[in-house]
């Protein structure tokens, strides 16, 4: 009886061990960190930080790639009309070299970079709360190979606010005249 | 609480068995081939006609009889951009041997871009581009470079993902030549 148990269990086991997966390739991925809900002014542009984080042992290339067949980290942002996307900052990348061209320095962004986007909604936009859409591409390699371009969607939301009330200054007055 | 003993030595074995089997499959993953390329290895290779980068219509049946090193590479694959020139001297050097190095580029550049990369590395074997359906064809190609080397006979003898060394690439065409060559013989 119980070397019947051990024989099934043994067979369960090296099921079980021989249909793990067969170690091969990772696929690499690229996740952006939550972005907290904003507050931007009307009428001011405000600087809006987005986190990438890329898994181990891969790399993308930076947004100045060392060659010009080399694919760049892009970022599209389609915002709702009167809320204007302004320019969006790239870190520089890591000159590195790799395996499989130790001669040669790639610029590429590991383990995780920062986007800075500029949002500034027009002063016409009504408060609210807005969601923005996107999508990065990127393309990644790991120390031997390289795995086709990919486009990520990126979304984050702004709350739109009324700017202060403008500054008033006093009309000029003309001087009394205490007689 | 009471332990069962036999289901210590069974959990025991059962992880001994994990272990080894990691073990032997790491090692082996140490030369990057995928399972989908080890169930390709002895069947014939896909059949596929793509036009070249100079118009010619190319089909995988016109290389019968050599050995094929079929790569599978795109401009924006550094590892491709390496091992491309030693694609060109393995061409240069086992072509009079049979060798026939087949590049089928797999990405969304112009044909125009493709033909300046190809000219800048020197290559002297035909590129063809690739479709999509041929990349299923051949287990997907998730990830560049992927080289097939096929026998004489047309089957595939090996496939590698990723960038290898010279000397293995090299190893790897001496088996497409030698593969095979006893049914040419006999022809």
């Amino acid at each position: 009886m119980a070397y019947n148990r051990t024989l099934i269990s043994l067979l369960i086991f090296t099921s079980l061990a021989i249909s793990q997966d067969i170690p091969g390739r990772k696929i690499p991925s690229v996740t952006m960190s939550p972005v907290p809900l904003k507050t931007v002014t009307r009428g001011k542009p405000t600087d809006i930080d987005l986190r990438f984080h890329i898994s181990p042992g891969f790399h993308v290339n930076s947004n100045k790639p060392n060659s010009e067949f080399l694919i760049p980290t892009a970022l599209k942002i389609n915002a709702p009309t009167d809320i204007v996307i302004g320019k969006i900052t790239y870190p520089p990348g890591q000159e590195a070299s790799f395996p499989f061209a130790p001669d040669e320095k790639l610029s590429v962004y590991r383990t995780e970079f920062t986007l800075g986007v500029v949002v500034r909604p027009l002063v016409s936009v009504v408060p609210g709360k807005y969601m923005l859409h996107g999508e990065l591409k990127y393309q990644a390699c790991d120390n031997a190979a390289c795995y086709p371009p990919k486009k990520m969607p990126v979304d984050f939301e702004v709350k739109v606010v009324k700017g202060p009330p403008p500054h008033r200054r006093n009309p000029a007055q003309s001087p009394h005249v205490h007689g | 609480m009471k332990r069962d003993p036999f289901i210590i030595i069974v959990a025991a074995m059962a992880l001994t068995i994990m272990l080894v089997f990691g073990f032997h499959m790491a090692r082996r993953s140490s030369r990057p081939i995928d399972k989908a390329g080890a169930q390709m290895k002895g069947q014939p290779a896909p059949e596929f006609t793509l036009q070249s980068l100079d118009g010619k219509t190319v089909h995988l049946a016109d290389f019968r009889g050599k050995g094929v090193l079929l790569n599978f590479w795109a401009t924006w694959c550094q590892p491709c951009k390496i091992e491309m020139p030693w694609f060109v001297e393995l061409q240069k050097r086992y072509g009079p041997q049979g060798l026939q190095v087949v590049g089928v580029a797999m990405d969304d550049a112009s044909p125009e871009d493709i033909s300046k990369f190809a000219k800048d590395l020197g290559v002297n074997y035909p590129v063809l581009i690739g479709k999509e359906a041929v990349g299923d064809a051949y287990g997907g190609v998730p990830f560049m470079p992927e080289t097939f080397y096929i026998g004489r006979d047309g089957k595939v003898v090996d496939k590698v993902v990723g960038l290898i060394s010279r000397s293995d690439i090299e190893e790897d065409v001496k088996k497409a030549l030698a593969e095979g060559q006893a049914v040419q013989a006999e022809r």
